[in-house]
């Protein structure tokens, strides 16, 4: 027992957790006690027993779990080991609950994890489409429904759509790049560990008084500050997730500017690998905007101070402008892996090169640095300075220029290509190409300030989003998910199923969401458990479709568990493609090489006679096939 | 470092640990970490300082600082420039161990510590004597919002030094190489630090 405490660990996360829980409420308690205040303030908002507790008690769980342990030996001065792979790499399905520090591991577990908020997520979704079947309130009453779109939202942002493209990234790009591992190994792993925290938080908020939390997951203030206790676990969450998101995209910068192998330069970079050197711009400078503002929320809640109390000189609408200095941005951080994701698949299974390989990454570029100028196309209704509405149509306008010029690169790529029409991920590549485009161009018409009064608020928003972020997010997902699995696991999944799920996701994701653009446009709200009788009809068509949607994850869910422990075993590389990853063993060796590969050339040079983009360690330098471009020449 | 076994080839043993990886940047990956972190926390304080622009341009219509509230601009100089100093002695520490000089490192990291406790000692006992709380109007929330997260940052600032002062004391760190980047990484967030400190006593006590 002694051992199980004092060894990283389960035993010893439950222990510190509790520990730490036990020391913030004690905190609490005293210093009420000493300042002669109640010992409980229960309040609405308040419950600073509770949510001391809840910022403690997950510090214990990283600190007992082992996040720490290396740097508290290295802090004290004793010495270390810096090249001890001791935690490194996975033997068993154990070795995936622990601690390590192999970006492949933790890649494993990030994505397990983030699909596990997924189905719990969309599960969340079917209720909500199980009360909105029918006009008036059947299964669940306005109060709960409020937080069951909440938490939806909350789920499927902050700890599925973000962080499931960071575990891709993180078993694909170290070795997409020649890296033996991430430039900090030990960060990797922190991050992955604060994100079962963030959406754990999420849930808790779930069982506490109050209910979950309800103001949206925008959380606008003076909804959020004046809201029951579960919006603290929001403002906590989102604080655990942040806090995840920037250090991994500070792995990835340092990863990728840092680790490249020789001959890899900027220009035959995979495009995966830039697009999540795009992200990581992003994340890096964007998500402390959220952190701030939630941190202010909490304050608000917990400490009154003023921030957003009008009455007291503070500034309401701050809380929009500051909020979405991050989450426009967020939004491009939900695509632009996405984005380096379908080049990969769309450039391997149509077997042509990319084609405008550089303007695809300076429009990756183009679009970092336009998404920090259109953050007040949010706020158009929300009583903000009327200056500044035109600007923000115009950049927001101007956003769909690089966006654009990636739709037509992918098109341009596709024509007269060799497409594999039998290949999921090239399937959902393609479907993401017509949903994206769809839902790019409804945020166009958003951006535009008379439509967008018009439909504020309306369940047109709902389809805009749900077009990018479940047609243009999740399809990109699933299409990396389905291109990388036999690299993954080492197995090769039913393409049957594949497909199934492919064609059932694409008809109950049109199902549900083009509906929604009409009775939007006629005026139906959104956020709300109720609505006038005449939506009914379509209601109930969504409803009926997203249950299809629902299932077919379901298909998605048997295909990856079966496949993984059943499916034949997969070649090394069995899409025949060019970049490093392929060229290892499925799954990878522990330490992804023996010796760093040489790269020669662009990452997609599919077709092209004599082209080669690596130079695997043991390979020779000499060409694999004789030059076929010169017939007439001597061979 | 390790990469020895590999040149051994095709391995008629198994050889533990990775290869090296390719250097493929003239920076170093705690340098550019360390930066990049440093662009985060900037804009951390770029959050707060939105909020401050808000309550002071948008929705405050009187005189700033508003009626009744008082800042101790003097003290606060005085501490300014302690922190400033605090920035020296850190740059002395770095230049020492770079010669190669262990005695001018401890003595420079601890004249640090010692300077950077002082300002956050001052910042306290500031906080006591000011008059006005966190909850006395927008004012106050945003007063105690940027220089309680500054003070935040100086307290890392410091705990990373003591690490740094700890792992000095017992004699590590060298003149050569990546040796003393243990010293210099926490130093260029001490600087941060510093930095920051002169933006938010700008904005909020002087301007």
């Amino acid at each position: 027992m002694r051992a199980a405490l004092t060894q990283p660990g389960w035993w010893r996360a439950l222990f510190f957790t509790v520990i730490a829980g036990a020391f913030g409420f004690g905190l609490v308690i005293g210093l009420r006690a000493i300042s002669g205040l109640d010992l409980f303030q229960t309040e609405q908002t308040g419950y600073p027993h509770i949510v001391v507790p809840a910022i403690t008690a997950p510090l214990g769980f990283l600190v007992g779990i082992g996040c720490f342990d290396y740097w508290f030996r290295w802090a004290s001065g004793a010495p270390t080991q810096p090249e001890d792979h001791s935690w490194h790499g996975a033997t068993s399905w154990k070795d995936y609950f622990q601690v390590n520090t192999d970006h492949k591991v933790i890649g494993i577990q990030y994505i397990v994890t983030t699909f596990f908020f997924f189905f719990v997520g969309g599960l969340i979704a079917m209720m909500m489409r199980a009360e909105l079947a029918q006009p008036g309130t059947q299964i669940v009453d306005p109060a709960t429904f409020n937080g069951l779109f909440s938490t939806h939202a909350a789920l499927m942002i902050f700890v599925f759509v973000i962080p499931v493209f960071a575990g891709i990234a993180n078993y694909v790009l170290p070795l997409m790049i020649g890296a033996p591992d991430m430039a900090f190994p030990r960060l990797n792993a922190l991050s992955f560990w604060m994100l079962p925290v963030a959406g754990v938080l999420f849930l808790c908020s779930y069982i506490v008084p109050g209910g979950a939390f309800d103001a949206g997951w925008t959380g606008y203030a003076p909804l959020s500050t004046g809201a029951p206790l579960g919006q603290s676990f929001f403002n906590l969450g989102v604080q655990f997730a942040g806090a995840s998101s920037v250090a991994t995209a500070l792995n990835f910068l340092v990863t990728i500017i840092t680790m490249r192998a020789p001959g890899m330069n900027f220009w035959r970079m995979p495009l995966l690998v830039w697009a999540n050197l795009s992200t990581s711009l992003l994340v890096v400078a964007a998500t402390p905007f959220i952190a701030g503002v939630q941190f202010m929320v909490l304050f608000d809640r917990l400490l009154h101070t003023n921030f957003f109390q009008a009455a007291y000189g503070g500034d309401v609408i701050s809380y929009q402008h500051i909020f979405w200095f991050y989450s426009h941005p967020a939004v491009y951080i939900m695509m632009l892996p996405g984005f380096g994701i379908v080049s990969e698949v769309i450039s391997t299974h149509s077997r042509k090169p990319i084609f405008g390989y550089r303007l695809m990454a300076l429009a990756l570029l183009g679009i970092v640095v336009l998404s920090y100028s259109v953050w007040a196309h949010h706020m158009f209704v929300a009583g903000m300075f009327s200056w500044l509405r035109v600007p923000m149509m115009i950049t927001t306008l101007l956003i769909a220029v690089p966006t654009g010029i990636k739709i037509f690169s992918w098109l341009g790529t596709l024509f007269y290509g060799k497409i594999h029409l039998k290949s999921t991920s090239m399937l959902f590549a393609l479907g993401f190409i017509v949903t994206f485009t769809i839902g790019g161009i409804s945020g166009v018409m958003l951006g535009m300030i008379p439509l967008d009064i018009h439909v504020s608020d309306t369940y047109f928003i709902v389809a805009h989003i749900h077009f990018v972020l479940f047609g243009g997010s999740v399809f990109t997902i699933f299409a990396g998910i389905y291109h990388w699995f036999p690299k993954i696991t080492g197995r090769m999944y039913d393409e049957k199923l594949g497909r199934i799920h492919f064609y059932l996701t694409l008809a109950g994701m049109l199902g549900t969401f083009v509906p929604m653009h009409w009775i939007g446009m006629e005026g139906m709200p959104r956020r709300v458990a109720d609505y006038a009788a005449e939506f009914g009809g379509w209601n109930l068509e969504i409803s009926i479709a997203s249950f299809i949607l629902g299932a077919a994850q379901l298909v998605f869910l048997y295909n990856m568990i079966v496949s993984w422990r059943f499916g034949p075993k997969a070649p090394s590389n069995p899409w025949r493609a060019k970049t490093i990853e392929w060229q290892v063993s499925s799954p990878p060796p522990i330490f992804n090489f023996d010796e760093i590969p040489r790269v020669v050339g662009g990452p997609y040079e599919y077709g092209v006679p004599g082209a080669r983009h690596v130079i695997m360690p043991g390979e020779s330098s000499e060409l694999r096939e004789p030059e076929r471009s010169g017939v007439g020449a001597p061979t | 470092m390790e990469s020895a076994s590999v040149s051994v080839g095709h391995a008629e043993h198994e050889h533990h640990g990775p290869p090296e990886a390719n250097q493929s940047s003239r920076i170093d990956r705690q340098t550019l970490g360390i930066l990049l972190f440093i662009i985060t926390e900037a804009m951390l304080f770029g959050a707060f300082f939105s909020s401050y622009f808000f309550i002071r341009v948008v929705a405050n219509d009187g005189p700033w600082p508003p009626d009744g509230f008082e800042l101790p601009v003097s003290v606060a100089f005085v501490n300014t420039l302690i922190l400033v100093a605090s920035s020296f002695t850190m740059h002395w520490a770095l230049e020492s161990i770079r010669a190669g000089n262990h005695r001018g490192l401890k003595l420079g990291l601890v004249s640090t510590l010692m300077l950077g406790t002082t300002f956050l000692f001052i910042q306290i006992n500031e906080y006591i004597h000011i008059g006005f709380s966190a909850r006395d109007g927008a004012f106050g929330s945003i007063f105690y919002g940027l220089t309680g997260l500054h003070g935040a940052h100086v307290y890392v600032g410091l705990t990373l030094l003591a690490i740094a002062s700890v792992r000095a004391f017992r004699g590590h760190y060298g003149p050569d190489g990546k040796d003393h980047l243990g010293v210099e990484v926490p130093g260029i967030y001490w600087h941060f630090v510093d930095v920051m400190w002169v933006i938010v006593f700008t904005v909020v006590y002087v301007l």
